[in-house]
This record gives C-alpha cells, sequence and structure tokens, in this order.
C-alpha cells in the first residue's frame, strides 16, 4: 500500500494557479481542503484571498472545525494519483477519484452557500454532476 | 382463479404474516414520501386521495409512506412528509389505516427517521457521528449524546404504539437509503468510541435497540426492519456486503419479523435504481438473505419491476414477498392487470427518476409516465364519460398524441391517430433506439400505447401527412383537431452558416434514415445531441459535440444528467462548450469559442441536434378548418417526455 503523502504545497498552490477560471470567482475567504482518509493528520487548504489563491498546509484538526468549504479526503492509492497529477491534470485525476469513490468530497456548506460564494466552475470540474442523489 | 393469476401462481398465492393472512405475495413498499401533506406534518385531502389509490393497488400488504416520529423534526426528510410523534395525527392515520385494511390488505406504517438526510427545518441534522455532507442539499451534522438516543429509541417505541391505536397491523422501521439506522449500522458514518461504535457489534446496538423497543411497544403485531444487502458506500469506508448482512443477522437474531433487502444510500457513488441497472441486477442480495435466513420473511424488490420476474423469484426461494413501489406509481392497476393477464397494458415504469428528482428539489413527488398521479384529489384528473361524445384527429403519434388519443378514447370519444411514419412512436422511438441506458424500458411505452389503442378501438392512420390540403379533405368528418407532431430540428436557424446546406438533421439519424459517417461533429449538447452522438460513438465513430452554452445537458433532469455526463467521459467524446460553428465544408467544420479562438474539427457528417422549433405553422392553418382545435407537447414548446405525456393525459381528459 502506497505511505499517504500530501503534495507539494507550491506545487498545490501552482495547481490552482494554472486553472485560474475555476477559481477566480470564488470569495475571499473560500477555503478548499485536501487529506488523507486513512491518517489525517494534516491539510492541505486552498485559501481564496485578495491577491488570488494562496495554500496553508496545517494540522487536521477534524470536520467540525476545518473550517473549510469543501475537504477532499483522499484514499492512499488516490493521493498518489493526485501528488503525480499535480503538475498536470490535476483536476480530471480528481473527479476520476471521485466519481469511482477513491476521493470523497465532503460538502461543509449547502449548495445555495457554495454557489453564492462562486463554487459553481470548481464543483463542475470535480464532477458534481456525478453526485445526484439515488441514482 | 383469474388467468393471470393461473400463470403467476407464486406471485398470487396466498402468505401468512404472524397472525396475519396476507391475499397474495405482494407488498407495497414506501419507497416515496409524497410531499402532499403540510409543512407540520398533517395528513391532507390530497394525501388521503393518493393513499385511496394505493389501497386499490391489490397488494397483500400495503407500507405507508414514513413518518417522522420526533417533535423537533430531526427526522423529517422532506418538507411536506407525514408525523406520528403526537396523538393529535392519529385520525388521519386511521383513516389511512381503515382504507387499506377495507381492501383486504395487511397494514404496515413506516416510522422513518432521516437521520444524516434530516432536519430538513432546521440548520443540522443528526448523526452517530460528525461525518460531513457528500450532498450539499442536507443539513450539517450534529452528534448524538447517549441520552439522545435513547429518546430516539423511545420515540420510535411511542410512534408505534400510535401506529397500532390507529388500526396498523404492524410497523416498519428502515434504513433505506441512509437514512439514521443506516448511519448508526454504516462504519462511513459511525465513527463512535463508545458502545455504539467501533466493532459491528456495537454498531447494531441502536438498531437491536430500536427493534427491542418497538417489539416490547407493541408485542403483538409485527415489525418489519429495512436493510441495505448493500450500501455501496464500502468505497467510502462504509460497510462491506458481508458486514450488512452480519447486521441482517443481528436483526433477526433481535425478533424482528420481516426483513426487507435494500440497495444503496442517496448519496453512493454508484447507480442502484436507475434506468441504467437491468431489472433482476440485485436479486442475488435477496437470495442470499432468504438463504441465510429462511426462518424469517424476507421481501425486496430494488429494479425489479416485472410481476412475471417476481413470480419467478418467489417460486425460486429469492425472497418470500415482492416488495414494489414505483411501478405502481406508474401504473396502480398493474395487479390487477397482471392477475387478468393483461400485462400487455401495463404502463411501466421506465426509471426516470422523475419522483425522486422532484423530491430533492422539495416539491410533491409526480411519475412520468401517471399524469394523474398527485391529482388523485382533483376531479379534473379522473377519466368520466364524455357528455357529448366527439369524433378526434390527433396529428402525430408520439407520447403526446397517443396519450390524449387513448385518455380520449377511455372517455367513449371516437378517435383516429394520423402518423405521417410507419409506425407510431414519434421521437420517442429514435430515442429508445439509441438509448445507452435500457432501450427496452423506452419501447415499453410505445408498445403500451400500441397494444392499448388497440384494445380501445383507435384508428391508427399510418404514413399519412396532415397538410392544409388534407385538412380540407376531411372538412367537416372531425370535431375536433389536436396538433402534437412534435417540434423539428430548426435548420433555419443555422442559415446564415457558410456550408449550412451540408447539415443533417440529428432526429434524421437517430430514427435510421440516414447513415452518419465515421467522423460526426453534432451541433447541440443537449438531450437529442447527446443520446445520438453517444449512440455513434459506442458504436465506432469518431464524434465532437460543439454547444453554445457553457455546459452540455442542459435539458436533461438532474436524475440522468450526471448519467449524460458520464457517457461523454467513459466515451471519451470532446465537447466543445462556449462555442458556436462558423463554417461548414466537405472537410468537417470550424468552431469559434466565447474568446474568439478559431479551430477546426475533421468531419464527414455534421449533424444538428439544437434547437427545435414547434409546429405552430399547423395550428395557424387549420384554425378555420375545424370546430375545437388544440395544441399539446412538442408541437407548442419543445420540452420532454414528461410534459408531453401530461399534457397529452389533461387534453384527453377533457375535451
Amino acid at each position: 500500500m502506497n505511505v499517504a503523502v500530501l503534495p507539494d504545497p507550491l506545487a498545490w498552490r501552482a495547481a490552482a494557479a494554472n486553472r485560474p477560471e475555476l477559481f477566480q470567482t470564488l470569495d475571499a475567504g473560500s477555503r478548499i481542503g485536501l487529506i488523507a482518509r486513512t491518517s489525517p493528520a494534516r491539510m492541505l487548504v486552498w485559501h481564496a484571498g485578495d491577491e488570488g489563491i494562496d495554500v496553508q498546509d496545517a494540522p487536521f484538526p477534524g470536520f467540525a472545525t476545518s473550517g473549510v468549504d469543501l475537504l477532499l479526503s483522499a484514499d492512499n492509492e488516490a493521493l498518489a494519483e493526485i501528488v503525480a497529477a499535480v503538475q498536470g491534470q490535476l483536476f480530471e485525476a480528481l473527479r476520476c477519484g471521485i466519481r469511482s469513490g477513491a476521493v470523497v468530497c465532503y460538502m461543509l456548506r449547502r449548495r445555495c452557500d457554495l454557489e453564492a460564494k462562486g463554487y459553481d466552475e470548481l464543483l463542475e470540474a470535480l464532477g458534481f454532476a456525478f453526485m445526484g442523489a439515488c441514482r | 382463479m383469474k388467468p393471470g393469476e393461473q400463470k403467476l401462481p407464486y406471485l398470487f398465492q396466498p402468505g401468512q404474516f404472524g397472525r396475519f393472512k396476507i391475499k397474495n405475495r405482494i407488498k407495497y413498499g414506501a419507497c416515496c414520501v409524497s410531499n402532499y401533506n403540510t409543512r407540520d406534518g398533517a395528513i391532507t385531502e390530497r394525501e388521503l386521495a393518493r393513499v385511496k389509490v394505493i389501497a386499490n393497488t391489490g397488494c397483500g400488504i400495503i407500507t405507508n409512506q414514513g413518518a417522522y416520529p420526533d417533535p423537533l423534526g430531526e427526522g423529517k426528510a422532506y418538507f411536506r412528509q407525514v408525523a406520528i410523534y403526537d396523538d393529535k395525527f392519529l385520525p388521519q392515520f386511521e383513516k389511512i389505516a381503515a382504507m387499506i385494511k377495507e381492501q383486504g390488505a395487511m397494514a404496515i406504517q413506516q416510522i422513518l427517521h432521516a437521520g444524516r438526510y434530516g432536519g430538513i427545518d432546521l440548520g443540522y441534522c443528526v448523526q452517530p457521528s460528525d461525518v460531513p455532507q457528500t450532498l450539499p442539499h442536507f443539513r450539517p451534522p450534529k452528534i448524538m449524546t447517549r441520552e439522545e438516543i435513547r429518546d430516539c429509541v423511545r420515540q420510535h417505541a411511542d410512534a408505534a404504539k400510535r401506529c397500532i391505536r390507529a388500526g396498523f397491523d404492524g410497523t416498519e422501521v428502515t434504513s433505506f437509503m441512509g437514512y439514521l439506522l443506516a448511519n448508526f449500522n454504516s462504519r462511513f458514518t459511525n465513527q463512535r468510541t463508545d458502545e455504539y461504535g467501533g466493532s459491528i457489534e456495537n454498531r447494531g446496538r441502536f438498531m437491536r435497540e430500536l427493534i427491542d423497543g418497538i417489539k416490547q411497544a407493541t408485542p403483538d403485531n409485527p415489525l418489519i426492519v429495512r436493510l441495505n444487502g448493500a450500501e455501496l458506500m464500502d468505497k467510502w469506508g462504509g460497510n462491506t456486503e458481508d458486514e450488512c448482512f452480519e447486521l441482517m443477522q443481528q436483526a433477526v437474531e433481535c425478533g424482528v419479523d420481516m426483513i426487507s433487502v435494500t440497495v444503496g444510500w442517496q448519496e453512493a457513488p454508484e447507480s442502484s435504481i436507475g434506468r441504467d441497472i437491468p431489472p433482476g441486477y440485485w436479486n442475488y442480495l435477496s437470495e442470499r438473505a432468504k438463504k441465510m435466513f429462511p426462518n424469517t420473511l424476507v421481501t425486496f424488490g430494488n429494479r425489479l419491476p416485472d410481476p412475471r420476474m417476481a413470480n419467478d423469484c418467489i417460486r425460486d426461494g429469492i425472497f418470500d414477498y415482492w416488495e414494489v413501489c414505483r411501478p405502481l406509481l406508474a401504473d396502480p392497476e398493474m395487479i390487477h392487470k397482471a392477475a387478468e393477464d393483461r400485462l400487455d397494458e401495463v404502463r411501466r415504469c421506465v426509471g426516470s427518476l422523475n419522483c425522486l428528482s422532484r423530491l430533492f428539489r422539495d416539491l410533491p413527488y409526480t411519475c412520468t409516465m401517471n399524469p394523474a398521479l398527485g391529482h388523485e384529489v382533483e376531479p379534473e384528473y379522473h377519466v368520466t364519460p364524455a357528455t357529448v361524445k366527439k369524433k378526434i384527429m390527433v396529428i402525430g403519434s408520439g407520447p403526446a398524441g397517443m396519450e390524449c388519443a387513448i385518455t380520449a378514447a377511455k372517455r367513449g370519444h371516437e378517435v383516429t391517430v394520423f402518423e405521417k411514419a410507419d409506425r407510431i412512436g414519434g421521437n420517442l422511438y429514435a430515442y429508445a433506439n439509441n438509448d445507452l441506458a435500457r432501450p427496452d424500458d423506452l419501447h415499453s411505452i410505445i408498445r403500451h400505447y400500441e397494444a392499448v389503442a388497440r384494445k380501445l378501438g383507435i384508428e391508427l392512420r399510418l404514413n399519412t401527412e396532415v397538410h392544409a390540403k388534407f385538412m380540407r379533405s376531411v372538412l367537416h368528418q372531425y370535431d375536433v383537431c389536436v396538433v402534437a407532431a412534435g417540434a423539428p430540428i430548426d435548420r433555419e436557424a443555422f442559415a446564415h452558416v457558410e456550408g449550412h446546406e451540408r447539415l443533417v438533421d440529428a432526429l434524421d439519424v437517430a430514427h435510421g434514415r440516414i447513415q452518419a459517417g465515421e467522423r460526426v461533429v453534432v451541433i447541440g449538447g443537449g438531450k437529442i445531441g447527446l443520446t445520438v452522438g453517444e449512440f455513434l460513438r459506442k458504436n465506432g465513430a469518431e464524434v465532437t459535440i460543439v454547444e453554445q452554452e457553457k455546459r452540455i445537458a442542459g435539458d436533461i433532469k438532474p436524475s440522468f444528467k450526471w448519467r449524460h455526463a458520464s457517457w461523454v467521459e467513459e466515451l471519451d467524446i470532446p465537447c466543445r462548450t462556449s462555442s458556436r460553428v462558423t463554417r461548414i465544408t466537405e472537410e468537417g467544420v470550424t468552431i469559434v469559442n466565447d474568446k474568439g479562438d478559431r479551430s477546426f474539427v475533421a468531419a464527414d457528417t455534421v449533424l444538428l441536434a439544437s434547437p427545435r422549433k414547434p409546429l405552430h405553422e399547423l395550428l395557424h392553418e387549420f384554425e378555420w378548418m375545424i370546430d375545437e382545435l388544440h395544441g399539446i407537447g412538442d408541437a407548442v414548446v419543445p420540452r420532454g417526455l414528461e410534459q408531453a405525456i401530461q399534457e397529452g393525459f389533461r387534453l384527453g381528459v377533457r375535451i
């Protein structure tokens, strides 16, 4: 089994910078977290600020106090794929992981709040259409 | 014994459930909450009228839809769900129990605490642990304390007592599809470290206490528990199938009287009950339950819509009772038609999941196939004999035209359907032929129309196009003309594009009238363009979809949008969104996106799939040629199957 390693924070920031169309509509203060599902000790966060997307690497404080809007929880194999794709087709890898179940995308805000905060493009890129109820 | 009962002897054989004799092996499942009631949980006349139809379905056991058991509404999943936390609700439940029992059925009341999917009026939902939602229309979680768990069990027991006092014969609790019981059972949502979490023994404790509490409160009445045979959540850390069956074992050992085997959670990353799942796919789960618990009754029905399949399953020991709901939403007469050997007249559930799509938009449920569902209380939706019998001509034999023709004929009108093609069905036929999910479901609609039209004596005049000249030739022969001729693709919208004469109508390809080449560009990423494009790609063509909007699938229902999106990905179909075609040549098309970037896609066939234009000209031309003139379906506004059927029925019922 692969060891759970989060992507390099600088590469994670660059990945967001490479897809500005997904992030430029986000309100300042919007936060998207990434954790390792098997050992969620640390959390990598895309943080939308006035100057664009910043990255924070901090201890994972648990779901309730994570302070993120979306939380991507990846199993070890998916995490390895995310790390490998961070400089390339990252959002395709994330979407594929979400669809296969290797990545759980937790929504810590209601859809109307997410839409109001400008998450439409990012949710679409993550394949939100796959996550309908009762299929 | 009726002829159909002889053909389906296992389904129609009597059964025994506890001290209750059951007239057949069919259980009406509480698959959907109707959302027809008041915001504070009281049952409405609309609901009672609906229950009367359910009571008359002919099922041996009828389960009334889930009622939430707590006064705060933490268990409430739907805005207009019924409540049973107080005696004030009893009079209406008494009416429901009486209606069911008057028809000779056993009456079961489901108690539904939605857990993770509950608290719809509150700012939170209750769960065993703090596991956030994956579907953002649900509420953020609040962890239940031990005291709250004990209260919850007591509320269920009190609710069960209330059900029996109302006249129900038994009760049911449900984990389906990810409700509170499932939340405790599952490793995904139960991460507690106390006696209610951790081991499977501990995770099952809440269920055992629930069963025990209800059994103690209602010792003389059977209890059914609906439990997942597969959560489909195991990829997210939920229970494996083996664990699901261990939990069933706990329920059986705890003395539950019937196990209802179910599949999937609402948020599961896999399909469970949609049209893309073949009928019978999940039978193995029920078979496993029956083998494991031969002395406990097992009921099952997920994605098992056909009475003949259910009969064979009972014969083969796969389950004891067929649990059926959605097929009876589509056709409440299905059991009677099966008993009378009239299965060809059954209006099948096509698994569009319109019912659930509506619930998750906080709307009352309706049915694509049954336009009267939800309107039972309204006399305007009842098929009653016409006061004045009329001669009606219907132009077009798609779903709108056939629905109108059949409804009008049932009322005593003399109906003739004119169809320019050599078969009925209109564009539904093309849709069925190109559908990747389950073409037979869509073809079944056409077969149903054919069978019923034949029995009602509706004249079908195929290969007959109706235009002004034809109308003049039948002047004064008809009292009513209904234009249901659909909406063709609007080529005029592309008349300004260089090379537009090379455009091929996507519907011509879908109908098989024109063969597409090996490299295809489809203009329009809506329902028609995607369906045709996916089919061509599946059969080996290179397909590119060009859509002027930002997203594809804009006109597709939420319950099926995800399926098209995934087919497009799986089949590797490039989608050029926010783009338009500016030039078409023999070699291909030139495309410009919203940033002004120009590109070329090689193609030997360019299909036009959008927009569609309703045939208003027929309405204008015929206005002075007939006493009554109506338009329905796509001929008025291009939409979809549901609207076609609804409008056809609504006109047919009032002409």
